[in-house]
């Protein structure tokens, strides 16, 4: 038996049922320019008492943010005010807008809304026909008749809701829905995007390699910026909003305004005073730990994802083998279409024995009956791959690639390499704890104690056009050379300097805004990180059926 | 696209008391860079700007203080070009990755 349904949550499903669920089951919600406006408008309405509307009938007594609960309705509710005269009561619910101009004089939403309350007020022994919506905006009170049919509307709203929490079934996105444009949870739900999975999922083949335009609902990049610091000797504090970072020769080197930061990476001693850690964690803002190495220690991070729901269906997953490996085919086919693409693009003079082969390993990882068969696949395409990649570094020919080494990597090229894909798995990492998912339990890579399986999984289609091309072009134009490598006993690593070069080149190509091949809009490879991962999270709750890898053609 | 872009701010204050002065400027170094006194630039998103007034509007005395907020447009639409320095040039306040 779910809890009571809010009568806020029940206006929100009339708008979007979706959206409901997305945000009361699910527990998930983002805030846009409206969601914060919102808040704003309703803190100054409750504190301005000074100019209340109502204020002209004196015998009335007015209750400010009154919580009841309901059990027989099954609805608890918050009423912004209350008018009550003996036993009749009427419900008053602000909304910051303008009057509609429309019959009903508020839409649906509200009226529900409204009319939920009254029959909570009801329970409690009030008599109540009416509610009243107050616009803010154009200050006008629109009265509410608790009428037969909006009744019976309000009943029917609270029982299909009431059975979507129940069967846990998140109802399908709105098709093509004007009220997608102003919705803070676009990016969340990705209407157009599962709309059109679906569909192509109906009519399969039919229109391989078509790609679609959607409707670009998700912005093309953050409004936040990641923020690295190497080198011991280095410290964070916290002023106002601000962070500070502090160098112990230098003094304070660096601010940089919390508003603007998604994830605070770490590497070497760094110091983090309390003040900053515990503002970064409020924040929701992943404070990441590596040695200086480059070797990801963990994670400081605040109250974790309230998306239990998600987790129970990975964990379920996993133990599956069938569908585990359904997924890690889609994966890896991705990874090796990729391949193919960074050498039939990048290639002087490609070979089309490799390109062919590649194309016949990555269908044949669609099909591969086992894990092992799978791994198989992915090894002899990384043979072709890597075997030719060093063509590639064709603008530096101080540096080459014989062969992919690692633990510890023996050339300058390796070292790049593994330290690329060490910041792309963080970065992989911190996008699947933002969607709820737990990093360290994968559908491919086995689990390992402090492995990020589920990241390195997710990674896979992401090398080559994101590190392995970082690396390439890095070389090639220069920004590294022999000074930014030192020889070690055992092989070769990044100077401070060249880690940071390193990152800045990671960076530029993170923010580089692509046109995604399915859905036809240009947004930055960080964006469509996010999207991959929630469409993962989509695949997981049975709403597309198979996971669609990202590929460049 | 509402969404995403951010655009360029003025924002410059007069503020009556000292120990209020503080505060709007402490939170106003959340928001932007000080170009001048009393004078910060921000390229805030849509949603920021609003976070801005709500924090601002909490913080002054509406009969003493005030604020004008002045909007240049996309902040990558040339409302750099817009701003013309004489003297030593304010920095660039565009938020992208910090490396250490």
């Amino acid at each position: 038996m779910p809890d009571l349904i809010p009568a806020r949550m029940l206006a929100e499903f009339a708008y979007c049922p979706r959206l409901c669920y997305i945000e009361w089951i699910d527990g998930e919600f983002a805030d846009n320019e409206d969601t914060v406006d919102g808040r704003f408008q309703h803190r100054r309405v409750d504190e301005d008492t000074e100019n209340d509307p109502m204020d002209d009938d004196l015998e009335a007594i007015h209750l400010r943010s009154v919580s009841l609960a309901g059990p027989e309705v099954g609805v608890t509710c918050r009423i912004d005010l209350l008018e009550k005269e003996g036993k009749r009561a009427t419900p008053v619910e602000y909304k910051r807008g303008k009057a509609p101009d429309i019959p009903e004089g508020a839409y649906e939403p509200e009226r529900v809304q409204l009319c939920a309350q009254g029959l909570v007020l009801r329970e409690n022994g009030f008599q109540c026909e009416q509610g009243i919506v107050y616009f803010v905006r154009s200050r006008k009170r629109v009265p509410v008749t608790f009428d037969k049919a909006l009744v019976k509307r309000t009943r029917g709203l609270i029982s299909e809701l009431r059975r979507a929490a129940i069967e846990k079934k998140i109802p399908p996105p709105l098709k093509e829905s004007p009220k997608c444009n102003r919705c803070s949870l676009a990016g969340i739900c990705l209407p157009d995007e599962v709309n059109l999975l679906r569909e192509m999922e109906e009519k399969r083949g039919s229109e391989k390699g078509i790609m679609v335009r959607v409707r670009k609902l998700i912005p093309a990049r953050d409004d936040y910026q990641p923020v690295y610091v190497v080198g011991h000797g280095n410290s964070l504090r916290k002023k106002g909003d601000v962070l500070e970072i502090w160098s112990r020769d230098e003094g304070r080197i660096k601010e940089v305004r919390l508003r603007e930061i998604s994830q605070v990476n770490l590497y070497g001693a760094v110091d983090v005073s309390t003040p900053a850690l515990v503002d970064l964690m409020q924040r929701g803002i992943p404070v990441l730990h590596f040695t200086r190495g480059g070797w990801f220690q963990g994670v400081s991070l605040g109250h974790t994802h309230k998306n239990v729901e998600l987790r129970m269906k990975q964990f379920e997953w996993a133990a599956d083998r069938k569908r585990s490996l359904a997924i890690a085919r889609s994966m890896i086919s991705g990874k090796i279409k990729n391949c193919r693409t960074q050498l039939r693009r990048n290639d002087p003079e490609p070979s089309a024995a490799v390109l062919e082969s590649l194309d016949r390993l990555s269908r044949d990882a669609k099909k591969a009956s086992s894990a092992e068969k799978l791994l198989g696949i992915e090894g002899a395409a990384a043979e072709l791959y890597f075997g030719r990649l060093d063509r590639l570094l064709k603008g530096n020919e101080d540096f080459s690639l014989q062969s992919r080494n690692r633990r510890p990597p023996k050339d300058p090229v390796n070292a790049v390499l593994s330290y690329l894909y060490a910041v792309l798995a963080k970065e992989m990492f911190v996008t699947l704890l933002a969607v709820g998912f737990d990093p360290y339990l994968g559908f491919y890579h086995r689990p390992r104690y402090g492995r990020p399986a589920l990241a390195l999984d997710m990674m896979e289609e992401f090398r080559p056009m994101i590190a392995d091309s970082t690396a390439i072009t890095l070389f090639n134009k220069r920004e590294l050379g022999d000074k930014d490598f030192i020889r070690t006993g055992l092989g070769i690593a990044l100077t401070s300097k060249g880690k940071k070069t390193v990152i800045g080149g990671y960076e530029r190509q993170m923010e580089a805004e692509i046109t995604h091949p399915l859905f036809g809009y240009t947004v930055s490879y960080r964006r469509i990180f996010e999207v991959q991962v929630r469409l993962l999270s989509r695949v997981l709750f049975g709403e597309i059926k198979e996971y669609p890898a990202f590929s460049r053609r | 696209m509402h969404l995403s872009g951010r655009n360029c701010f003025v924002v410059s204050y007069d503020i009556m008391d000292p120990r209020r002065l503080q505060r709007v400027h402490k939170s106003m170094k959340g928001f932007g860079e000080p170009i001048h006194y009393s004078v910060f630039r921000c390229n805030l998103t849509p949603k920021g700007r609003v976070e801005l007034i709500a924090a601002l509007t909490g913080l002054i005395k509406h009969d003493q203080d005030r604020i004008m907020i002045i909007d240049l447009g996309p902040a990558d639409g040339g409302a750099d070009d817009r701003i013309e320095f004489i003297g030593v040039r304010a920095v660039d306040s565009s938020p992208k990755a910090v490396i250490v």
